[in-house]
Order: C-alpha cells, then sequence, then structure tokens
C-alpha cells in the first residue's frame, strides 16, 4: 500500500491558519468530507475527539496524527494540513505542533489503520522529511515529496529483505536424461527457476546430448552444501563422494522442483559414498594447455588399448598355426592366412586392428567436444586409417565419371569441379594412410570442429537447441572433416609417402645397403603404420616383388626386408623391457601390457607401440626410432636376409643368418629400452 | 542482557496509542530496550519506531533489554504487552 493511494491532493490544505487543537481537526475534517470518506461527519468527529481524549495523538518532533476508527467512514483515508507557525496539539515532548496527519479508517476488521500508520511513521522518522513537507509551498510539491521518499523507503526495503531471503546453502545439480535432449533442459530449467523465486543460489550441469553444459567444476562441487542428481541415466558419480546428494529422476525434478530444493536446504540430506573408480575429474579452468592436450590424447589411448591387444594377439595366433601346420619356410606373402582357421584369426585380428586408429581419434574429440565429438572423430580416425577412397575398380557404362577418370576413349570428359573432385578426393589407395598421427591430429580437429559449430550456433534460438546435437552437429562435423582430411591432410601425408619411396629407391640405387637398412629400420618405428612406415614396408615389399621377377634384385631386396622387419619388431619389445626395468615411468595399466607387446614384437605386430607412442609420442617416438634403426642397421650390415613380408619369430626360420638376426633384434630393443628410461619421465603417482 | 518473546494480544495490535504506552512506560529505565519483530530490531523508547513496525495482532515480538535496570524494565514491559497494551 502506498500512503498516496490515500491521500490525495484533494485531501491536503497548506498553511492553515488555526490557533488550536479543535480547529486543526476541524479542517482535517473538513477535508475528509471534500475527498469523499465519510459518511457521517457529527459521529466520525465524535470518534476523533474522544481518541483524543484518551491522550494526546501528537507523537513529538512537531507531528501530531489524530485518528478515527468509526462507522462513520466510507472509505479508509489520509488527509494533511500544515502549520507552519504551529500549535499546542498536548504533545508529548511539550513542543507544538505543526505538521497533521489524519487517518479515517471503517470499522472493519481489517489492519489498514495500522499499516498506514506504521508506513507513515517510517516516513516520518527522518527529521528532513517532515520539514520538508511542512514548508512545502503546493499540495502537489506535498505528494511529490512524500512519493520521493516512499520510493527510497521500499528500495531500501528490498535490498534489506534481499540478502535476508538468501539462503545460507549453495546448490549444485546435475541433470540428464537418455537422449539428452529435452528432459535435461526441462528439469535444469524448473530447478534453476524456483531456486531463483526462493533465493537459492545453485547451479545445474546439463548433461545433454548436445555435450555437458555449465559443467561443474571441482571447486563447484567443493563448496556446493548439496548436490541434487536428477537424472535418467548413469552420470559420473565419483566426482560427489562425501557430499550430501540427492539422487532423484528429472521427473521429479520437472513436477516438484521446490520439494527437491526445501529438502536440500534442510540440510537433511544423506552423505553419498561413491563405490567405484573415480574418473578422471572437470577440473577447472587453470589446466594448463599441455595438460589439457594429454587428458585428451590418453582418453583416446586408453579406448585404443584393448583394440591393440586383442586383435594384435589374434594375429600372433594365426601366425603360430600357421608355422605348426608347416608353412614357416614356404608361406610367403600369404604367411598367417594358409589355413581357414589361421585366415580367419587373422582377418579377426585385423578388423579389430582397423578399429584403433578410428577408435583413437573419435575418444579424442569425445573427451574434447563430448558426445557430438564421437561421431565426428570415429570418422576422421577412419579416414587416417583408410586413407583417400581408392577409385571404384569397376569400370563400364555405370561408372562413366570412373571411365572418364582413367581416360577411357568412349568416356565423356568432366567438367572442372567434378574433375577436381574426383582427381584429388580419390587420388591414392594406399599412400593417404595417415595412421595413428593422422588420427591423432584427426581426433582433435573432431574436437576442434564441434566446439566451434557450437560457438557458431550458439545464437540460435533456444527451440533448436534439441536439433542441434541429431541434426546440425553430426551432418556439418562429418561433412567438415572429410573435407579436410580427403583434401588436405591425407594428400599431403600422399607427398611424404612419395618422397619417402623416391628417396629409398635411390639409396637402394646407389648401393648404400647398411644405410638403406639403417633408414628402413628407422622408419618402421616413427608413425607405427603412418605414412612413414608405410612407405618402408611398401618399399621393402615392392622389392620382394621384383625380386622375383629380377634375381639380380635379390640381395638388396632380402636385406632390406630383414631390416624392416626388425626395425617393426623392436619397439614392443624394447617397450615391454622398460616396463619391467624402469616401472615407475609407466602407468599401472601401461605396465600389465608388457607381456602382450612381446608377443606382438615377436609377431612383428608393431602397433603394439602405439598405445604408449599415442600417449607420450615426444619421448617415446625418438626412443623406439633410435632403437629400430640400430636394428636395420646391424641386420643389413651383418647381412641377414628375409624373403617373406611377414610373420615375426614365425619366420625366423626363412631368415638368413637368424642368430645374428635375433642379435640385431635384441640389441635394438635393449637400446629402445634404456633410452626410454633416461627419456621419459616418471609417472606422476 | 536479558529477553523475552510475547505475543501482542490487543484486537488491534501496537497502533499509537499502545505503542506511546509502550515507549512511557520504559522510557523511565536506563536501560536500552528494544523490540524485535519479523528480524528487525526498534527502540521501545520511540513511538514512531514503535509505530512503523506495524505489529499486528496475534504476532510475536521480543522485547530485549540491556542495562543495569534491564531486569525490571524487562518485567514492566512484557507485563503491559500481556495485559493487552491498555485496550
Amino acid at each position: 500500500m502506498k500512503i498516496t493511494d490515500l491521500l490525495k491532493k484533494d485531501g491536503i490544505n497548506l498553511d492553515v491558519k488555526a490557533s488550536n487543537q479543535e480547529e486543526a481537526i476541524d479542517a482535517l475534517i473538513s477535508l475528509h468530507e471534500k475527498v469523499g470518506n465519510l459518511s457521517d461527519v457529527a459521529k466520525f468527529k465524535e470518534a476523533i475527539l474522544a481518541r483524543e481524549e484518551k491522550g494526546s495523538t501528537a507523537i513529538g518532533m512537531g507531528i501530531a496524527v489524530p485518528h478515527g476508527k468509526s462507522d462513520a467512514v466510507k472509505t479508509a483515508g489520509v488527509t494533511a494540513i500544515t502549520i507552519p507557525s504551529g500549535i499546542d496539539y498536548k504533545a508529548l515532548d511539550g513542543n507544538p505542533s505543526n505538521l497533521f496527519f489524519m487517518i479515517a479508517a471503517p470499522n472493519t476488521e481489517a489492519d489498514t489503520h495500522l499499516e498506514v500508520l506504521s508506513k507513515l511513521m517510517t516516513l516520518l522518522m527522518d527529521p528532513n522529511f517532515s520539514k520538508k513537507l511542512v514548508n512545502a509551498k503546493t499540495a502537489d510539491e506535498f505528494l511529490a515529496i512524500i512519493d520521493e521518499k516512499e520510493a527510497e523507503k521500499d528500495k531500501e526495503n528490498a535490498a534489506k529483505a534481499a540478502p535476508a531471503a538468501k539462503k545460507v546453502s549453495k546448490i549444485v545439480g546435475v541433470t540428464a536424461c537418455p537422449t539428452g535432449i529435452a528432459h535435461t533442459f526441462m528439469a535444469a530449467e524448473a530447478l534453476e527457476l524456483k531456486a531463483k523465486d526462493l533465493g537459492i543460489d545453485i547451479k545445474v550441469e546439463k548433461d545433454g546430448s548436445g555435450g555437458a553444459k555449465d559443467v561443474l567444476t571441482d571447486s563447484d562441487i567443493a563448496d556446493a552444501d548439496v548436490v541434487i542428481v536428477a537424472c535418467d541415466k548413469n552420470i559420473d558419480m565419483g566426482r560427489f563422494d562425501g557430499k550430501k546428494v540427492i539422487i532423484t529422476s528429472t521427473k521429479e525434478a520437472i513436477h516438484t522442483p521446490e520439494e527437491l530444493l526445501n529438502r536440500a536446504t534442510s540440510g537433511n540430506v544423506d552423505v553419498y559414498h561413491f563405490t567405484g573408480t573415480k574418473t578422471a575429474s572437470v577440473s577447472t579452468s587453470n589446466e594448463t594447455l599441455g595438460r589439457k592436450f594429454y587428458k585428451h590424447l590418453m582418453n583416446g589411448v586408453s579406448h585404443m588399448l584393448p583394440f591393440v591387444i586383442g586383435g594384435g594377439i589374434l594375429v600372433a595366433i594365426a601366425f603360430l598355426i600357421d608355422t605348426i601346420a608347416g608353412f614357416g619356410t614356404s608361406g610367403g606373402g600369404n604367411f598367417g592366412q594358409m589355413l581357414p582357421l589361421s585366415a580367419f584369426l587373422k582377418s579377426a585380428g585385423g578388423t579389430a586392428m582397423g578399429l584403433m586408429v578410428p577408435v583413437l581419434a573419435g575418444y579424442i574429440a569425445y573427451s574434447i567436444a563430448d558426445r557430438p565429438g564421437l561421431a565426428v572423430g570415429f570418422v576422421g580416425g577412419l579416414f587416417a586409417a583408410n586413407g583417400n577412397p581408392a577409385l571404384m575398380g569397376a569400370t563400364g557404362p555405370n561408372f562413366p565419371w570412373v571411365n572418364a577418370l582413367l581416360g577411357l576413349e568412349d568416356a565423356a570428359p568432366l567438367d572442372g569441379f567434378n574433375s577436381f573432385i574426383g582427381n584429388f578426393a580419390f587420388t591414392n589407395n594406399g599412400a593417404t594412410v595417415s595412421g595413428f598421427l593422422g588420427g591423432i591430429a584427426a581426433g582433435f580437429l573432431a574436437g576442434g570442429i564441434i566446439i566451434c559449430l557450437r560457438k557458431l550456433t550458439a545464437g540460435f534460438p533456444k527451440s533448436l537447441e534439441g536439433i542441434k546435437p541429431v541434426l546440425i552437429y553430426p551432418l556439418c562435423g562429418i561433412f567438415i572433416i572429410s573435407v579436410l582430411m580427403s583434401f588436405i591432410l591425407n594428400p599431403v601425408i600422399a607427398l611424404i609417402n612419395v618422397g619417402l619411396s623416391t628417396m629409398l629407391t635411390s639409396l637402394q640405387a646407389a648401393g648404400l645397403i647398411a644405410l638403406l637398412g639403417l633408414i628402413l629400420g628407422a622408419m618402421m618405428a616413427i608413425d607405427m603404420g603412418g605414412p612413414i612406415n608405410k612407405a618402408a614396408y611398401v618399399f621393402g615389399t615392392g622389392m620382394l616383388a621384383q625380386a622375383a621377377l629380377d634375381p639380380s634384385l635379390g640381395t638388396a631386396a632380402y636385406i632390406s626386408m630383414a631390416s624392416i622387419m626388425v626395425g617393426g619388431m623392436v619397439p614392443p619389445v624394447g617397450i615391454a623391457i622398460a616396463c619391467k626395468l624402469f616401472p615407475n615411468k609407466f602407468t599401472e595399466s601401461e605396465r600389465e601390457t608388457w607381456i602382450t607387446n612381446i608377443v606382438m614384437g615377436s609377431s612383428f605386430i608393431t602397433e603394439g607401440a602405439i598405445p604408449f607412442a599415442a600417449a607420450d609420442p615426444g619421448h617415446v617416438i625418438p626412443c623406439t626410432l633410435v632403437g629400430s634403426g640400430v636394428a636395420g642397421l646391424l641386420s643389413a650390415i651383418f647381412g641377414c636376409t628375409l624373403m617373406a613380408p611377414h610373420g615375426g619369430v614365425f619366420v625366423f626360420a626363412t631368415v638368413g643368418k637368424w642368430p645374428l638376426y635375433i642379435l640385431a633384434w635384441l640389441v635394438g630393443s635393449i637400446i629402445t629400452a634404456v633410452m626410454l628410461g633416461l627419456i621419459k619421465k616418471p609417472v606422476n603417482k | 542482557m536479558v529477553s523475552q518473546v510475547v505475543k501482542v494480544t490487543n484486537e488491534q495490535g501496537m497502533h499509537m496509542r499502545p505503542a506511546s504506552l509502550f515507549s512511557q512506560t520504559v522510557t523511565p529505565f536506563t536501560s536500552d530496550v528494544k523490540v524485535v519483530f519479523n528480524g528487525t530490531s526498534y527502540d521501545a523508547k520511540s513511538v514512531m519506531m514503535l509505530m512503523s513496525a506495524c505489529i499486528k495482532c496475534g504476532a510475536e515480538i521480543e522485547i530485549v533489554c540491556d542495562g543495569p535496570d534491564e531486569q525490571d524494565a524487562l518485567k514492566k514491559a512484557v507485563e503491559l504487552v500481556e495485559a493487552g497494551l491498555g485496550d
């Protein structure tokens, strides 16, 4: 209620000439009559006078507030007069009164009278205010002074009320639903709105399918008194260990947010104890760039590891079966698939290992950009693993554009744009494989793409929020990563590949066999399946094929192949040895793979080293590079020869000077292991 | 410092007359006398302060006295409110 609702302009008379109490009262009552508050003037005056007889209504400081509650009042109202010269109103402090307010209240239950009085007193406590009123020249000015003061007081009260209403408790919440489009956000909104109403400080993390929004940091959680988990799917609970946690559903949060919040603020919540392994926490933004990079990388590597182990061992078993079956010396290029069983195992292992790089890229992107990153990362990783699509092998009437690219006579030529795409995106089918290094690049690219898309679409209306994770992110993300991989990264890789092949051919032509062995061995251990490794391996198998046609090339070809294989066998074994010699340099899960790595190294499955190299490329790759290079060099100097393109220890029977070959292998592995011990940093734990 | 919570029982609450009576009752004491209502403390020796608190019938107020004669002041004030503030 406002004073000015009750005090009208017509109810104010300034500078009244009155010399005693009764004249003042008469003046005030006549104003009430004029405004139309009264039904019976005489009766109201009786009530006023009766009140004055019980004790003066002059409250001091020159102010008097005569008032009456009576049937004679039609509507509640206030009138005011000023008598600047002052009259004796029998005030408690004995001073004359010069400012008069008369309250007329109908005889009802309502406390109008009390409220008006209270409000008036609040204002009049400021002596400047009453002085201003007495000096007011017009009724408008008088009202304006009251209005101003009242607004000021209301503001003060609001300011005072606000901190009092503010809850002592701080709450954080997480909402999530299986689809992550609607309920996640509805629940969060319900909680946030209700908390605002109740004056509760809340932060709600929304684990939607578009990635988690407003992610709770460690300090958010530490500061919170209570955690509300309104989720219909599993979320990372480890971070709430030891906190008071309310576990509920999104439905509850949407329908009864107030109940939840009240329960939370009551503090009557059980402390939650997490049983399970804590996953990496969301740390605060003070994380260094390098640390973030490492975290994303490790997320990819740890997901990739099972594929490497399972696939690698299956392939090794395939080799073992063929060895037992007696194909160790005669299998040649088809070693490992000479029987249906071994062929099946090799293909199963190969399939699993084929997922390695996509999984690496996918989970790097997932770590950066959450769920939307995964699909984009997988696709980018597959481009890295497989290289650019190969030009379709089929020609004929259904493939006019393939015919055109191949320059077949009856094909209509392609226009510029299509010919560009056809020639560029389909150029190579092996040389564009970028392997795990390309996969790491693809993973970070994919994460970055989603983050950019998120920023670009931030201005979209809220109603389109649901469409982002199901349409915009996957569509735009996959398109962009495909273009980047096919048209930029992979062609660059192809250039490297071609350049390296040329270098190897000229080395061989120059007859520098020892140097060739060193370089081939080292190349096997740099990117382990990427363009460098590929160039070396393809050179070796290419030489084998040529040697079959031109026996004069034989020695060079077989020596090259031997260096290549030993180079590929060193990294996993060297790392396995390092795991045993320097356990503090590796995490527990890394150390546990040492047997697997021995098996894979022995089987010429260099990929066993990838998880280590991917996790810490700057330190691991130099070690494997040097170890493999030395092994390749020794093998070439010793003049070891190999006629099979793969097989590891299972084809040692075909290796010329095999004892020296094993020596080269062991020396290389030990060099790798010792270097790892010197270079690699201890795992901080 | 002593204090006691009392309920305002007179029908019209702490309007002008009860407020004057209350302040007149406590003013002679040397102790500080305050009325705490709705989280705010009001000087009970000021009629205007008391009235501005807008204490209605049925409200619970806490009377806080602090000074050499705090016991007597509190006793008087509580008696007055319990007796219906003269209404």
